[in-house]
């Protein structure tokens, strides 16, 4: 028992030792039977070592007593059984030894897992204290009456409240201003108190006095308390302050608010889509585009929201194209159908975007509504155009320049002129391209400087060897941004020509109206010297019987009177007298030819007629000091065979057509054309009789062409013609007929006149 | 053998027509205003042919013939004027004067005038 208790201990310490490596040699010095358990471990026949140490002890013995064999017999037995007995103790005490051991390391183990346990319960502890005094959390408890009753410090370091003013409270009684705002939350929540149900994360605004602003924020959970006979006694439950995350959350807010503001404020389209076309943000405008609501768009499709398939495909292949390639896209003109149908033109630009929480690309459109600024910039281009047409339609040329004289525009005429473009001509000095308006340089910045047109009348120009004349006036240019001047030039070539025309009437009339003053007075003269003469001739004619008596009763020889008047010239100079008077005459009668007649003289003529005894007329003017005989020019008839009879005065137009025939056959014997010819030519015209007379004689330059209709303008030699022919033809068809007379002709290609009388009786009247 | 009147306030004029048909061979009185002519009527011998100016001192030519023509309704007329805006009135017209009788100054050749004169002394039923 002893040996068992004794090697309880070592086996206690041995195992305390296989815990403890570093084994205490003190220890092991004092207990020899540590062996034993050496024993047990070695293998079983060496078991015979400690029997073998009995035997040398017994073998003393014997040789002391035979009778000691008999003992020792006996003792051999009882050392035997005792052997025996010790080794069954020995085993016993090992097998026990073995399950003290197991029962030791059991223990321990229990004893290290309870450590850990305490261990952890200790840890846990210490976390949960940290974490409560860490967190923005408290603990609260409250009675059977709601009325709180304890508070854990975390309270008050956490909202700023003393727990005094909580304590023995009920929560609704903190909370007034929040019970008032929204009292069915708190309803619910007294409910659900009533009926001692647990609550989670009820969120209300606790403000006791004015000097906590807003108050604070709690968010409380809470579970009922029930003692052991399960009696309610009370809540106990966190609470956590979120005043701050209120506060940020409500920032939040706020700042989407703003912004959500922003972009409905903005009058443009700003709107996101995803890759399959499905709105994920839309403003007010572009609601208002698509006439629905922005609800109404988020998460749904383009194509199910626009009218116009064609442009939803354009704008969601822009979009794709956008979200692809990360790239932004501009899309300058754009047409947008409204819901209304009415047509828009929009400006778009498209960013590639990130939807936050998705990160998934979108594309985010800007569209801009420039139809105004388009149609604005069509009505300035249509504007453009339409005085463009304007200043091209206008009769003058126009230069617009600028101060310094250089070209900003020119009209269709100013281009004909330069043989330049408007958009070749800017930029250019217009004297460089105008070089007959280069003087006008002066002009130009005088008129700028006293801000007043100048006017340069009647320059003269020539063109292609013609005069021409042209009124030039400088106009400033007063507007901010158009500065400058635009010089107008007028061809008032015809106008002056008219103008001549008009003199020439004014003085052929008055011509006539001093021709019929004077005509009495002028023509007794003129009998007197052409009587005068012819009776002088007469009366020397010595085939007169008279004469003849007469000198007779005077004794003088006629003939020889006669012989010498002839000798002598006196009768070339008699009959100078005569011609002379005569021409006088006709000087006069002309010129009578200007006066207005009052009465009519216009009758149905038969106009074949009438040319044909014209040409007849002429035929017998036959004239040899004239030098020409009109029997040797080709008469050329071209009569339409329409026209038959005219309204007009007889005779007048008789002496026009004579006297043009006359001048034709004067010019081309002068000229001396070889094969004479006159065209004598009828047309009938819309509202009038055309008779043209056409030689081919030398023809007349410009100058003359100018001056041909002015009375006493003649090209023929002193004496051949009065200069009065063709002023009276011109007067006799354009005052007394209302019809034309023109003339056309070039040097070396003939003469072409061309008589105009209207067709119908009144208008000639 | 008959008589011619002429009435003209230009004395050439007067005189170089009085030469030229006297050279015809017939008597012309030739006076300057109608009052001496009327005078020479009433005393001489009847006037086949008046040859008259239009513009006289005493009397305008249109009514110097119809004063005639009342007092010798035999008389022929031819009238001779230096106004080429002469227009002949109806009544004169009406009695039997045209525009075959209207000769302008100046005549450049007195020989027409003479023809027509003579054409006028021959009995109205004797005429062509």
């Amino acid at each position: 028992m002893l040996l068992v208790v004794v090697s309880l201990f070592p086996t206690t310490h041995s195992i305390a030792n296989q815990l403890q490596p570093t084994s205490d040699p003190l220890v092991v010095a004092t207990h020899t039977p540590p062996s034993p358990p050496k024993l047990a471990l070695t293998p079983s026949n060496e078991t015979s070592d400690p029997q073998s140490d009995n035997e040398l002890q017994s073998g003393t013995a014997r040789q002391k007593t035979g009778m000691l064999e008999t003992i020792l017999h006996y003792a051999t037995w009882i050392l035997a059984l005792l052997a025996t007995i010790a080794i069954a103790a020995l085993l016993w005490s090992t097998l026990l030894q073995r399950q003290v051991a197991q029962r030791t390391r059991q223990l321990q183990r229990e004893l290290n897992e309870r450590r850990q346990v305490e261990t952890a319960l200790r840890e846990s502890e210490i976390r949960f204290r940290d974490v409560t005094e860490a967190a923005s959390d408290w603990i609260w408890e409250m009675d059977e009456n709601m009325r709180f009753t304890y508070l854990s410090e975390r309270f008050f370091a956490l909202t700023g409240i003393a727990p005094q003013h909580v304590l023995s409270r009920t929560r609704w009684e903190l909370a007034t201003g929040d019970l008032a705002n929204d009292p069915q939350k708190w309803q619910r929540h007294r409910q659900l108190l009533e009926l001692h149900q647990p609550f989670r994360d009820f969120v209300y605004q606790t403000r006791l006095n004015d000097n906590q602003g807003d108050g604070r924020h709690l968010k409380v959970s809470g579970k009922p308390i029930h003692d052991g006979l399960g009696r309610f006694r009370g809540y106990r439950g966190t609470g956590t302050d979120i005043t701050e995350q209120v506060k940020a959350e409500k920032a939040l807010h706020e700042s989407e608010l703003r912004l959500r503001r922003i972009i409905d404020l903005v009058p443009h389209l700003i709107f996101a889509k995803d890759r399959y076309g499905h709105f994920l943000l839309a403003n007010r405008a572009t609601a208002k585009a698509y006439g629905t609501s922005i609800e109404a768009l988020i998460n749904r499709s383009h194509r199910q929201i626009h009218g116009s398939d064609e442009e939803v495909e354009r704008m969601l292949t822009d979009d794709l194209e956008v979200i692809e390639s990360g790239v932004s896209k501009l899309i300058p003109e754009e047409a947008f159908t409204d819901h209304t149908g009415h047509t828009r033109t929009m400006q778009t630009i498209k960013i590639p975007f990130t939807e936050p929480g998705s990160n998934k690309t979108a594309a985010l459109g800007v569209s801009i509504d420039i139809t105004e600024q388009k149609h604005a910039k069509e009505e300035v281009a249509r504007m453009r155009l339409y005085l463009k047409n304007i200043i091209d339609s206008m009769p003058s040329i126009l230069i617009g320049v600028d101060p310094w004289g250089y070209i900003t525009v020119l009209n269709q005429l100013a281009e004909e002129m330069s043989g330049s473009s408007w958009e070749a001509a800017q930029g250019r000095f217009f004297g460089e391209l105008f070089p007959q308006l280069e003087n006008q340089f002066e002009q130009v910045r005088q008129a700028i400087r006293r801000g007043r047109p100048i006017k340069t009348p009647r320059m003269t120009f020539d063109v292609g060897g013609e005069l021409h004349y042209a009124d030039v006036m400088v106009y400033p240019l007063m507007a901010e941004s158009a500065n400058g001047a635009v010089i107008r030039m007028d061809d008032v070539t015809a106008r002056v020509r008219i103008e001549s025309m008009m003199v020439q009437t004014e003085k052929m009339l008055s011509v006539g109206g001093l021709a019929a003053g004077m005509a009495h007075e002028i023509n007794n003269p003129l009998g007197v010297i052409m009587q005068g003469s012819q009776n002088i001739l007469r009366r020397i004619d010595p085939t007169m019987p008279r004469n003849r008596a007469a000198a007779a009763a005077m004794g003088v020889d006629l003939h020889q009177i006669n012989r010498y008047l002839v000798d002598r010239d006196i009768l070339h100079f008699l009959e100078g007298i005569r011609e002379a008077g005569a021409r006088a005459a006709k000087i006069v009668a002309d010129m009578l030819s200007f006066s207005r007649r009052s009465e009519s003289r216009f009758t149905l003529v038969d106009l074949e007629e009438m040319l044909e005894t014209v040409l007849r007329l002429a035929a017998s003017d036959y004239d040899l000091k004239k030098k020409y005989d009109f029997r040797r020019i080709t008469i050329k008839r071209d009569y339409d065979p329409a026209l038959h009879v005219m309204y007009c005065d007889k005779t007048e137009i008789e002496q026009v057509i004579l006297n043009l025939l006359k001048n034709a056959a004067q010019a081309m014997a002068d000229e001396g054309t070889l094969s004479p010819t006159i065209i004598l030519r009828t047309r009938q015209e819309p509202d009038t009789v055309l008779i043209e007379v056409i030689d081919n004689g030398p023809g007349m330059d410009q100058k003359i062409l100018n001056r041909i209709f002015e009375p006493f303008f003649t090209t023929k030699e002193v004496g051949a013609g009065t200069g009065l022919g063709l002023s009276v033809s011109y007067f006799i068809i354009t005052e007394q007929h209302n019809g034309r007379l023109l003339v056309h002709s070039k040097p070396g290609q003939g003469a072409c006149f061309s008589i105009r009388l209207p067709l119908n009786r009144e208008a000639s009247l | 053998m008959a008589w011619i009147l002429i009435v003209d306030d230009e004395e050439m004029i007067r005189e170089n027509l009085k030469a030229y048909l006297e050279d015809e061979g017939w008597r012309v009185a030739a006076f300057a205003a109608v009052a001496p002519a009327l005078c020479w009527l009433q005393t001489g011998d009847p006037c086949q042919v008046c040859i008259m100016d239009m513009r006289l001192p005493d009397m305008d030519g249109n009514t110097a013939i119809r004063t005639l023509h009342q007092m010798y309704p035999e008389m022929e007329f031819l009238i001779h004027t230096g106004s080429s805006s002469y227009n002949l009135p109806d009544d004169l017209r009406a009695l039997g004067l045209d525009e075959s009788r209207v000769y302008q100054k100046p005549l450049s050749d007195m020989a027409p005038l003479a023809t027509a004169v003579h054409m006028l002394t021959v009995p109205r039923e004797n005429r062509i």
